[in-house]
């Protein structure tokens, strides 16, 4: 082996660790605090920390469920809909966790907040 | 004449096996692509001891016969990427005669990765995959640094053991 | 001297890397994916499984989401499809003709009659006239709230004669239905969500799925456990929303289903009384047993059935229905909280 193949190496070798520092620091970056994610038909609307106290009006034509966040727990507090079974549902803080409203194709879902163990629930 | 084919046939023979043996015994580590890069071996010599073109034909005829008997359309194309990449780099390293076998076959190993992963961000269209690339550089520097000793070891007595104007054009 | 010391540094190090990168990396198994659909059975659908990416699970949520509204669309008794035969058209042709349907509606149907046996009535699919009927005023009165009223008596009382389940007459040679009383009409409701789940688990087999779970609405089914080998954990929600406890209890499957019944999700008011969806065929009013009751079972439809057939009777009935059936439990929590469960019943402890 010659002496560039030792630079060449130990250039690689610098490359890689850089990479894999890139690496770690865009995943660092990218977890984020919990927080709750609108759905309108399935499709994001927005997203609001659960740690900051809030209310949204979540509108779609002539129907709507308002999103209240308060004490780091996401809950809707009023809706348009005629089974108020989103309404009823209490509020709601841990991974995977969602407030659903059928007639208006709402849902809020929690993300990146700690797992609350469960894969699924049954009612 | 008689010489140059038989020798490109053995060449050739030798890359299909290397390519049926890391098929049969895959390196797991739990990232796609890592490989030792075998077949890497015969192409480097044939860079060596014959010239490029013949490098780069062989290099294409092992992917495709690799790629019909038990590969699918997709590793093919996986393969043809980073073969590809792999040989123009080495080919650029040689020329510039700045690195050794070992270093030419390090560059290999490494561009063999690069190209790879290219073409699966392409086609699965998923930036994370880019998370792999640290270890895929890593683990082509390893293999590359195995691969260039086997091959200068293998270039040094080939060189001796046969005329090279016989095979050469 | 010095080369060889310069190769043996040079090892150390790439190796140390080497070992380095590989404990970082080493666990990447196939990453967990959840999905959700909205458009069957009125509820929502939530399926989480494996894949190694997020390409290859969409293109298995398509292939299941195809099969589950092809089975909500077959058990639908509201609307009516092109070129396809489902419930809504046996029931229109009630007191007419035999109906010719596909082998699904005839199997739901034949598990329907099967478990109204088991359950000496308490399921009934047959029971669609007395259901529409709660079904009209329960949408009205959640419309609106104040003019909410019950169903009258003479009306319920009328409804809940034809309901007949001997007058669903099934040829399976031919593979038609016919409704034999004119007024009757068929509610895969207790049933037909649980039965096209356990379709769907088997469905997500046949396609290489082999750790799912599948939710239609909070009927929960197990394929295989979680890929790591652990069980999947389901919880039974607490019908006491005042309550801070949100759960009652989790349950570990592993292929294996848990359907819960209850009284607190579909439901309207009337004088501040809540009228829940599920209607006690005995007495054509909804039961005032339980807030829900939970059933473990293998099978899904047999589990959803059984569900629904358990609140709409007493504890101690249940509870022998459910001891005397093989691989079936049950949880019953009571309108004051109090819960009970069948002697094979296993919920996790408190962590």
């Amino acid at each position: 082996m010659k002496r560039n193949d030792f630079i060449l190496l130990a250039a690689i070798v610098v490359i890689a660790l850089a990479a894999f520092g890139a690496v770690s620091l865009y995943s660092a970056v990218s977890t984020r605090e919990p927080e709750a994610v609108v759905y309108l038909n399935g499709e994001e609307q927005g997203r609001y920390p659960l740690s900051e106290d809030t209310a949204v009006e979540i509108r779609q034509g002539n129907s709507y469920n308002i999103l209240q966040i308060r004490d780091g727990k996401a809950d809707i507090t009023e809706a348009s809909c005629p089974d108020k079974i989103c309404v009823n549902h209490r509020a709601v803080s841990k991974q995977g966790e969602s407030l659903i409203c059928l007639p208006n194709k709402m849902a809020v879902e929690i993300e990146n907040s700690e797992e609350a163990g469960i894969d699924a629930s049954t009612r | 004449m008689a010489k140059k084919t038989a020798y490109l046939g053995m060449l050739t023979a030798l890359a299909f096996v290397f390519s049926y043996i890391e098929y049969l015994l895959p390196i797991n580590l739990g990232v796609p692509g890592v490989k030792l890069g075998l077949a890497n071996l015969v192409i480097i010599v044939a860079l060596y001891t014959i010239n490029m073109r013949w490098a780069f034909t062989l290099s294409a005829v092992r992917i495709l016969l690799a790629g019909l008997t038990f590969g699918n359309p997709a590793s093919m194309i996986y393969s043809l990427a980073g073969g590809m990449l792999s040989l123009a780099i080495m080919i650029l390293a040689k020329k510039s005669k700045l690195f050794s076998v070992t270093g030419v076959s390090i560059l290999g190993g490494v561009f063999h990765n690069i190209g790879q992963i290219g073409v699966a961000v392409l086609v699965v269209e998923t930036a994370g995959l880019l998370y792999y690339l640290p270890v895929l550089i890593l683990s082509g520097t390893i293999a590359g640094v195995l691969i260039g000793i086997l091959s200068s070891i293998l270039i040094r007595n080939l060189i001796k053991a046969i005329k090279i104007e016989d095979i050469d054009l | 001297m010095k080369k060889l010391c310069q190769a043996g540094i040079l090892a150390v190090v790439v190796f140390a890397l080497a070992g380095f990168a590989c404990i970082q990396y080493g666990n990447h198994g196939p990453v967990r994916y959840e999905g959700q659909f909205y458009d069957c059975f009125d509820t929502v659908t939530t399926i989480t499984g494996y894949a190694k990416n997020q390409e290859e699970f969409s293109e298995k949520m398509d292939l299941l989401h195809k099969k589950l509204v092809y089975y909500h669309q077959l058990y639908d008794i509201y609307h009516t499809y092109d070129g396809r035969n489902n419930i809504k058209t046996v029931n229109d042709a009630a007191g007419t003709d035999s109906v010719k349907v596909d082998e699904e509606i005839l199997n739901l149907l034949k598990l329907g009659k099967e478990m109204y046996g088991r359950t000496k009535g308490k399921l009934n699919i047959a029971y669609g006239s007395v259901l529409s009927l709660w079904h009209e005023y329960r949408e009205d009165g959640l419309r609106e709230p104040q003019k909410a009223k019950l169903p009258p008596e003479e009306e319920l009382e009328r409804r809940a004669r034809h309901t007949d389940i001997e007058d669903v007459i099934l040829d399976e040679e031919w593979s038609t239905v016919r409704l034999a009383d004119a007024e009757m009409s068929l509610d895969a409701g207790g049933i037909g969500k649980g039965y096209a789940v356990q379709k769907l688990a088997m469905y997500a087999k046949e396609i290489g799925m082999d750790h799912v779970l599948i939710s239609v609405g909070g009927n929960v089914c197990a394929v295989g456990g979680k890929a790591d080998g652990r069980p999947w954990t389901v919880a039974v929600e607490n019908p006491n929303f005042d309550d801070e406890v949100p759960y009652i209890a989790t349950v570990d499957l592993v292929d294996g289903c848990l359907v819960t019944s209850g009284d607190y999700q579909r439901y309207y008011e009337v004088d501040n009384v809540r009228y829940c969806h599920i209607i006690d065929p005995d007495s054509s009013m909804p039961p005032k047993y339980f807030s829900s009751v939970s059933v473990q079972a293998a099978d899904s439809g047999i589990a959803d059935a059984l569900s629904t057939a358990l609140f709409n009777m007493d504890y101690e009935s249940g509870l022998s229905l459910v001891e005397e059936m093989e691989d079936v439990e049950a949880m019953w929590i009571g309108k004051d909280g109090e819960i009970r469960y069948s002697s094979g019943f296993r919920v996790n402890e408190e962590e």
